[in-house]
């Protein structure tokens, strides 16, 4: 059992144990959606300066698919799931049964369940964050976008970047059986939330 | 805040949010946008060229990163330009960005607004826009050369434009 609230703990190694559990839980999620053996492990978790904030996380000018889910209550944080171009399409086809067919555009089911796919990893996981903080978390619907990484998470960056220089990323990657899947999910939360975890990991809510 | 030319790069450089850079030609400056602006400002007879990458409209006094806040960025980007020897009125304005990447609605979808104060600060610097392509909801991958002043933009499923 991992002892969230600590006066000892330094709040950027509790709010990594937070976001392993939030983890956890996004885990069995995939599983049972993928019906796959699917791991979600917590790389690590970032807090750098808004100029090198791409170049850190080597998010560059790929083109990337990716499924943004936002908090849209008070507490707000933003979800986004990243995969390069072959794994989207391998995921896609997997959930629908089909073999790659090397087709450019997307069919409207392959975008749904892509979509899906990021709002069941984005709900298990902020689930885990709304009960463990005390507030809750409710996400948007999921958006499919196609485009470079660094476009995307510069928007999702911008309620923290209103409030500081520094910004907070945890980053979680993904394993497949014993294969490292080219998947990515960021965990942005605003600042307010940001300050909300810190306080009730640092226990002080 | 003391300024200073920044660099005389013959290289590319890369232009970071809330970052603000001159440089001589043959550099160039390179950024990849969202909802973030980026103002190239240019002086065709000195082929010194600035770019400043804004990710919000207002500091509201706050004081940070030099490119961050359009209000404090576009006066910063042209005392920089004016430490290279580029001074208005030769100095002229493009700008691009300000996509709104969610699709939708909503508090954090500040493309827009970055572009309203980008326009309105270069105005109140006396710098005249002479191209510009904001807005939409794709990214753009921006290279802006001081040699020629030419500022290209890349967009996901669109043609590479010239600006």
């Amino acid at each position: 059992m991992i002892e969230l609230s600590s006066p000892e703990c330094p709040p950027l190694e509790s709010l990594r144990h937070l976001c392993v559990r939030a983890t956890e839980s996004a885990s069995s999620a995939m599983c049972r959606w993928t019906g796959t053996r699917i791991h979600l492990g917590l790389d690590e978790i970032h807090e750098v300066p808004l100029e090198n904030v791409c170049t850190e996380l080597e998010i560059g000018d790929d083109l990337l698919t990716m499924v943004v889910v936002q908090s849209i209550t008070d507490m707000g944080a933003e979800i986004i799931l990243m995969f390069n171009e072959a794994s989207s399409r391998r995921l896609a086809k997997c959930l629908l049964g089909r073999l790659p067919d090397g087709c450019a555009d997307w069919d409207e089911l392959e975008r749904s369940a892509l979509a899906e796919t990021g709002n069941i990893l984005a709900c298990a996981y902020l689930n885990v964050i709304s009960e463990l903080i005390g507030a809750d978390l409710l996400p948007s619907p999921p958006v499919l976008i196609r485009d470079y990484g660094a476009s995307v998470v510069q928007q999702a960056l911008m309620a923290q970047a209103m409030e500081c220089d520094r910004v907070l990323i945890s980053r979680t990657t993904f394993q497949q059986e014993d294969e490292q899947l080219d998947w990515n999910v960021l965990f942005i939360p605003t600042d307010v939330t940001r300050r909300r975890i810190e306080g009730t990991v640092c226990g002080n809510p | 805040m003391a300024v200073t030319f920044a660099s005389r790069s013959t290289g590319d450089v890369s232009v970071g949010m809330g970052q603000a850079t001159v440089i001589e030609a043959p550099g160039r400056l390179r950024a990849i946008l969202g909802s973030c602006v980026a103002v190239a400002l240019h002086h065709p007879g000195l082929r010194v060229g600035g770019l400043a990458h804004v990710v919000l409209p207002k500091s509201n006094g706050q004081s940070g990163l030099p490119g961050k806040f359009a209000d404090t960025a576009v006066p910063h980007l042209v005392a920089l330009m004016k430490a290279a020897g580029a001074a208005p009125p030769r100095v002229v304005a493009k700008i691009t960005g300000g996509a709104n990447m969610f699709g939708h609605t909503g508090p954090l979808q500040i493309g827009d607004k970055n572009v309203e104060a980008v326009l309105e600060a270069l105005a109140s610097c006396g710098i005249r826009v002479v191209a510009k392509d904001v807005g939409g909801s794709s990214g753009r991958r921006v290279t802006f050369s001081p040699a020629t002043g030419e500022l290209a933009v890349e967009s996901v499923g669109q043609a590479p434009q010239v600006l």
